[in-house]
């Protein structure tokens, strides 16, 4: 009998519960911050709805979604997104690993000033770094172009945001400048974790350079790498200023990605209904990368 | 102890009564004092604050009865804003509008017809082109503030040192290529010509008498983009920019400072340009008048110019609850001595939409080579673009097209054509 209920005791004590009252005020400030702009977004994705109300709102159902299918702008601007995206974050996380991994040996004063140098533009909001770098793209006068010159590199000065086939890398290389001090943080504090043990047995396996750093310290920086990196694919899914500040999405549709898009949509051709669904399925894309940092979180 | 709290009693009624008295007397000047809000740019902007601020302390010591509460809202946000408070049922009772903002909030349904409120007496002081383009479906829907069309200004030292005489600016497109090859020529570091070719409203409105002078019109009833007029002023621009004359992408704000340096030689800007190269090269107005000049756009094929008004507008809310008192105020920013004195004429830097100056010291500060270059013969040439909801959806199309044809490889055809698929789409 006893024996019974101490099992029912460790049964019930094991048993999750489906709603748990103390998650209540958490769950009301999400469905309120969260829950109800995703909902009415959905719903306003749905509708014809002019913010000036020029036409009475009305259901359409999925024509603003059929519409995507058939504009070349929306295609372009997610062409853009994924190449500045995954571009940026793949060379930042490259320069951040390579950066962790030659500072990593620099100790004293000497390491600290170089890590504290290296940090500085994490410091620096995007938007002065975005106006920065636009002033030193200058065709007249930009900084970029003067070093150039002067250096013999080329002859003529270059409009650099302002030729379509340059303007996205050029707004990418100031985004990997930005994003890069994020991964040599988190890539140096990943190798510092590294047991000095497994160094050691390493080096005593005559492990050296190139593959030490290959076999033994990139496996463990993976979950780190890999964490940062999803991160920073959603960050820079939703980066607006930095575009904006330089390009604003030109010339022509050359920067335009798919927040540029959708705040001109919105706010300067006042349709709400199309926006949202190009938000709806902005959302559904970085849904999937949540999903898999999530993933990648509980991994590590 | 009774006698005490007997006249604590009375003292406690005494207080009441007092108190009551203070609250309805409080309450009647209330009532008899107006509440006015004014959303405008003009006081989040740090040359125009201090301005904007004295003109409004002022009316409101002449106008003890009204109060006004200035919202400052940046040049950029406010149709955005407005549309949004709009749409709240939250409208200011007056706001400060420009351009094709002011059709987009008309297009909301919420703005006041003005035509009733202008009698005879203000209508016979406004300029008749000041108030020509501010009509939306048949109905007068703003007050002009301020007039700023766009010039063609000349650096006349720098067309001195490429050979032309300074005196005699370009008249037409040909003659402007001309001299801007010159330019080019003799001095490689001058910016032959500032346009903004940014995507933006502002921007469109900007080049559209660009592209009227070509005989484009890429939003008319019978326009196209892909129009060979169109055509034409998409090639000029892209050789515009293959000859370096132009410096894509920057904002017209951007060239100043540079005109200020003499690093531009033709600006393409309104009346406040005199205002940013004095006050950033400390120059006297005379040394300016010698070194400046403003023209009439030069005549492209069709062999006619066209300007752009981009001066500031008011508009009174259909939901305001203090109508005249709002009239009032509008009235006066447009057309009091002192609004244009320490506002149009100041940090406003931009014409006074009146006939006649209401003094002689503001018609003596009006006499001016520049103003009178922009008064007789720059406003006469101004165009209206066909403003409105359309405007703003076609304009980020068409200056994207603008810019691919500057800063791309894609043939001028392939452009054209896209541009009109993208406005057939909308």
């Amino acid at each position: 009998m006893m024996q019974r209920a101490t099992v029912r005791v460790v049964r019930d004590a094991r048993r999750v519960p489906w709603l748990d009252p103390m998650v209540l005020p958490a769950a009301g400030a999400l469905a309120v911050v969260v829950g109800y702009p995703v909902v009415y977004t959905l719903l306003l994705s749905l509708q014809d709805y002019d913010l000036l109300g020029t036409v009475p709102e009305r259901f359409i159902g999925a024509a603003n979604y059929r519409k995507l299918l058939d504009d070349p702008t929306f295609w372009q601007a997610l062409g853009n997104t994924a190449i500045y995206t995954f571009g940026s974050v793949a060379v930042a996380a490259l320069l951040g690993l390579a950066l962790a991994l030659l500072t990593e040996s620099v100790g004293g004063h000497r390491g600290r000033l170089a890590r504290t140098l290296l940090l500085t533009p994490w410091a620096v909001p995007f938007v002065v770094v975005a106006f920065l770098f636009r002033y030193m793209y200058l065709q007249n006068g930009g900084a970029i172009n003067a070093a150039l010159l002067a250096t013999g590199v080329i002859d003529a000065p270059i409009s650099w945001l302002n030729v379509s086939s340059l303007a996205l890398t050029a707004v990418m290389i100031t985004n990997i400048w930005t994003m890069t001090p994020f991964f040599f943080l988190l890539l140096a504090a990943a190798l510092a974790g590294i047991p000095n043990e497994v160094i050691e047995s390493a080096r005593v396996d005559r492990a050296r350079g190139w593959s030490l750093v290959v076999q033994i310290k990139l496996p463990f920086l993976r979950n780190a790498l890999l964490v940062s990196s999803l991160l920073m694919i959603i960050a820079n899914f939703n980066d607006f200023a930095k575009i904006w500040a330089m390009t604003q999405g030109g010339p022509g549709y050359a920067t335009t990605t798919l927040v540029i898009y959708v705040y001109r949509q919105a706010f300067e051709n006042f349709a709400i209904g199309y926006a949202s669904a190009i938000g709806v399925v902005w959302l559904l894309l970085l849904l999937a990368f949540a999903i898999a940092y999530l993933r990648a979180l509980r991994t590590s | 102890m009774f006698h005490s709290r007997m006249s604590d009693r009375a003292m406690l009624v005494v207080s009441a009564v007092a108190l009551a008295l203070g609250v309805s007397v409080s309450s009647m000047a209330t009532a008899e004092t107006v509440t006015i809000t004014f959303a405008n740019w003009a006081a989040a902007e740090g040359t125009t604050k201090p301005a904007i601020d004295k003109v409004i302390a002022d009316f409101e010591a002449a106008h003890p009865d009204i109060r006004i509460k200035s919202e400052a809202i940046s040049f950029s946000e406010i149709a955005r804003q407005l549309a949004l408070r709009v749409r709240a049922g939250n409208p200011p009772d007056v706001a400060q509008l420009a351009g094709n903002d002011t059709f987009l909030i008309a297009a909301t349904g919420k703005l006041e017809p003005l035509g009733g409120y202008l009698d005879v007496a203000l209508k016979a002081e406004l300029k008749p082109d000041a108030t020509s383009g501010l009509s939306y479906q048949g109905k007068l829907i703003a007050l002009p503030w301020t007039l700023a069309p766009a010039g063609l200004w000349y650096d006349k030292a720098i067309l001195q040192k490429a050979g032309l005489d300074p005196e005699k600016p370009p008249r037409t497109v040909d003659e402007l290529m001309t001299a801007m090859a010159a330019i080019r020529k003799s001095q490689p570091d001058v910016i032959a010509l500032a346009v903004d070719t940014t995507n933006r409203p502002f921007s469109l409105q900007s080049n559209w008498p660009w592209m009227a002078t070509f005989g484009a019109d890429p939003l008319g009833a019978t326009g196209r983009a892909d129009s060979p007029q169109m055509k034409r002023y998409l090639a000029w621009m892209r050789e515009l920019a293959q000859n370096r004359y132009i410096d894509p992408g920057r904002k017209i704000g951007e060239f100043r400072p540079l005109a200020a340096q003499d690093k531009v030689a033709f600006v393409w800007d309104q009346v406040l340009l005199q205002g940013v190269i004095q006050s950033a090269s400390r120059m006297t107005d005379d040394d300016f008048y010698k070194r400046w000049g403003v023209t009439v756009q030069p005549a492209g094929p069709g062999g006619k110019s066209y300007s752009f008004e981009g001066g500031h507008q008011l508009v009174m809310f259909a939901d305001s609850k203090q109508k005249k008192a709002a009239w009032m105020f509008m009235q006066y920013l447009a057309a009091s001595p002192s609004a244009i004195r320490d506002y149009t004429l100041g940090p406003g830097a931009s014409l006074p939409p009146l006939v006649r100056m209401p003094s002689p010291e503001l018609a003596k500060k009006l006499d001016t080579p520049i103003y009178q270059a922009f008064t007789s013969r720059i406003i006469p040439t101004v165009t209206t673009p066909p403003y409105g909801p359309a405007f703003a959806a076609a304009s980020s199309a068409i200056m994207a097209g603008v810019q691919q044809a500057v800063t791309g490889t894609e043939s001028i055809d392939q452009i054209a054509g896209s541009m009109q698929q993208q406005l057939e789409r909308r």
